[in-house]
């Protein structure tokens, strides 16, 4: 039996049991959009929140840069300008609490300084004076142990020059803040700021060692002013080396004296005497103006207004124009740039990049000097040299032109990239090129050059020797004497120059100072040390087949040929 | 019933936060980890970019070739010394007699 039992509630006790039934429903209900709201977060964290990316990855690549200044290379990458991370020392002299005692204390660590300078600084009241840049880790831990208050250190970044001297000019140098001042550094300043990156230049700095030790020796040899010299490739218009001396330590800006500064194969621009002869004779081919058999008589000296022009190597005789070139006939070649005519000279002349200042990135360019009248004499002149001054740089550019195929490339310092050949401009037949080539073979195994045949490789060229302006007239003895050669001429790779500035004869050269006797010997050491170092291999054909047009057939040497008249 | 849910919770929900605050130390110790190591990166990097500016010094043609001459006796390289292989192969027949066992692989 079951006992039904009712339990009324009455009053104040039903209503306090409803009241907690309310409670804990509202509290329920929180709690459950509490829960929702958690839930809620919870799947937006976990599935499409940041937190389920990892970042460990993006953390690593972003580390910054050691330093902020991008290196600069050679072309196989080695490190030609690079930036250190260097302190430098500031005070705040308002802190600093005893001047003497600090500044004395100062001059023992850091020998560069003085004491009244410092003790000057330190008194100064400023908020802020530089007391020493650039210091070494050394320096700066014994600054750090001397525990003066006031002194701190700021770290920057210092330009440093592993390869020294030898590419000075090239790079040029920074100043102590770190921007370009000379040279690529300044060229590319903008660019080098923050880089990813090094630039990569076109040098080898093996080559550029190699001509800047053979342009000293010889520098010294025949006690030059200075000396330029320059290696190109022919098929990129790459610059492989290029010296100007005397140069300067970037290491230390205070070796970059007047003469020291000077960039003698882009900024000097110098009458280059006969090696124009070249341009000369590749015009009058090109323009078919003559052909390899004809020639001029240079018997007689030409008079000309107030001028007179005569041969150096003077023959006396009826020249081919093969002739003209080897034996370097001022007489000759006047006459064959009559007959081209001033206009197609200038034309040519321009094409060959010779008329205005070349492109290589530099900021030190010369500015050409040309006639401002292109008259006949200018023409004559012009064709051995004279009258005409123009950049070492630019005449290895042009060079390159004669034995390449006839194709202007710009002359370019930074490395080539890719394999195709760069844009370049035709500015002679490949005949001509062609025949050009056989013509500066010819110069070396039978002309002035003599001094230039390497053993091993084909060298041709061309010698030139100039007298330089002194006071508006020509000194006698004060020349500049140079060679322009190629190699190897069956194929040529390589285009190079060596000038000095006012060498002196010596006994071994017969008081000559002539460009075949000072600078050819140049260019042939530095053919015979390039080509094995490039892995070139030498020509030991003795069956005379070297892939040069044959001009052994042409009338070249004593007694050779008929005298025959001008054809003006 | 109500008494072992309520235990089963506490239990559940007090081994979260043990997991949960073991996780969050060891959180913080990969990234001080992280840290440090980023740091030594950066100093490593820094080492090596003046090792590498050394090396390029030590490397400067000019001294090597002086290094070389003075302690290794050595000199630059001549034309006359380089040959293709083609040249040795001609000597070689000039020479008549020998024969190179050139390797052919299989045979007796």
């Amino acid at each position: 039996m079951t006992v039904r039992t009712r339990v009324h509630l009455e009053g104040n006790l039903k209503q306090a049991l409803e009241t907690g039934r309310n409670r804990l429903l509202v509290t329920g209900v929180v709690f459950m959009i509490a829960f929702v709201v958690i839930s809620i977060r919870l799947v937006d964290l976990t599935v499409f929140g940041p937190g389920a990316r990892p970042r460990l990855a993006h953390v690593a690549a972003a580390a910054p840069n050691v330093v902020k200044r991008a290196d600069i290379i050679d072309r196989n990458g080695v490190i030609l300008a690079t930036s250190l991370p260097s302190a430098s020392l500031f005070a705040d002299p308002r802190d600093v609490m005893n001047a003497e005692d600090a500044a004395a204390r100062l001059v023992k660590v850091l020998p560069d300084l003085t004491y009244s300078e410092i003790l000057a600084k330190l008194d100064s009241g400023a908020r802020f004076v530089w007391l020493s840049r650039n210091l070494t880790p050394n320096q700066q831990y014994q600054v750090n142990k001397l525990g003066i208050p006031g002194l701190s250190f700021r770290q920057g970044e210092r330009r440093v020059y592993p390869q020294g001297r030898e590419a000075a000019h090239i790079l040029g140098l920074t100043d102590i803040d770190g921007k370009g001042i000379a040279g690529i550094e300044k060229r590319f300043s903008d660019a080098l700021e923050n880089a990813a990156s090094p630039l990569q230049l076109s040098i080898d700095i093996r080559i550029q060692s190699m001509l800047r030790r053979e342009l000293m020796s010889s520098m010294a040899e025949f006690k030059a002013r200075g000396a330029a010299g320059a290696v190109l490739d022919v098929h990129t218009g790459e610059v492989m080396a290029m010296v100007s001396l005397p140069d300067f330590d970037p290491n230390q800006p205070a070796t970059m004296l007047d003469d020291a500064a000077f960039n003698r194969v882009t900024k000097g621009v110098y009458e280059m005497g006969s090696t124009f002869k070249l341009f000369n004779t590749a015009m009058a081919l090109d323009s078919n103006t003559v052909g390899l058999k004809d020639g001029y008589d240079a018997s007689k000296p030409i008079h000309i207004a107030r001028f007179t022009i005569h041969d150096f190597h003077a023959k006396n005789r009826w020249l081919s124009v093969p002739e003209i070139l080897i034996y370097s006939s001022n007489i000759g070649s006047a006459k064959m740039a009559m007959d081209v005519g001033a206009k197609a000279q200038r034309f040519y002349l321009d094409r060959f990049g010779l008329l205005r200042p070349s492109d290589v990135e530099l900021p030190e360019i010369g500015l050409p000097q040309t006639p401002r009248r292109w008259g006949d004499i200018s023409t004559m002149t012009i064709s051995y040299g004279h009258g005409i001054a123009v950049s070492p740089l630019q005449v290895v550019g042009a060079a390159a032109a004669l034995v390449n195929g006839g194709i202007r490339y710009p002359v370019s310092l930074l490395k080539h990239r890719g394999l195709e050949a760069p844009e370049g401009e035709r500015v002679l037949s490949a005949r001509t090129s062609d025949e050009m080539r056989g013509l500066m073979r010819l110069v070396v195994t039978k002309g002035t050059g003599k001094n230039a045949a390497a053993t091993g490789y084909l060298v041709g060229g061309k010698t030139g020797s100039a007298e330089k302006q002194v006071d508006g007239r020509y000194a006698v003895k004060s020349l500049i004497s140079s060679f322009v050669g190629a190699f190897p001429m069956n194929n040529p790779r390589y285009v190079m120059m060596a000038m000095l500035d006012e060498p002196k004869g010596t006994k071994r050269t017969f008081n000559y100072a002539t460009g075949g006797w000072v600078a050819a010997p140049v260019i042939k050491r530095m053919v015979m040390a390039m080509g094995p170092l490039l892995g070139m291999m030498p020509n030991r054909s003795t069956d005379g087949k070297d892939g040069l047009p044959r001009l052994a057939s042409l009338r070249v040497g004593a007694g050779a040929g008929k005298p025959r008249l001008e054809t003006y | 019933m109500i008494r072992h849910t309520t235990l089963l919770f506490l239990l559940l929900a007090g081994a979260l936060s043990v997991g949960l605050f073991s996780i969050k130390y060891q959180v913080q110790d990969l990234e001080q980890k992280l840290v440090s190591l980023n740091k030594s990166i950066y100093q490593e990097r820094r080492s090596i970019h003046v090792l590498n500016a050394e090396w390029s010094y030590l490397n400067n043609p000019e001294r090597l070739a002086g290094l070389a001459s003075r302690l290794l006796h050595m000199q630059p390289i001549l034309p006359s010394q380089l040959a293709s292989l083609k040249e040795i192969d001609s000597r070689l027949d000039g020479l008549g007699t020998a024969s190179l066992p050139l390797g052919e692989g299989g045979g007796q």
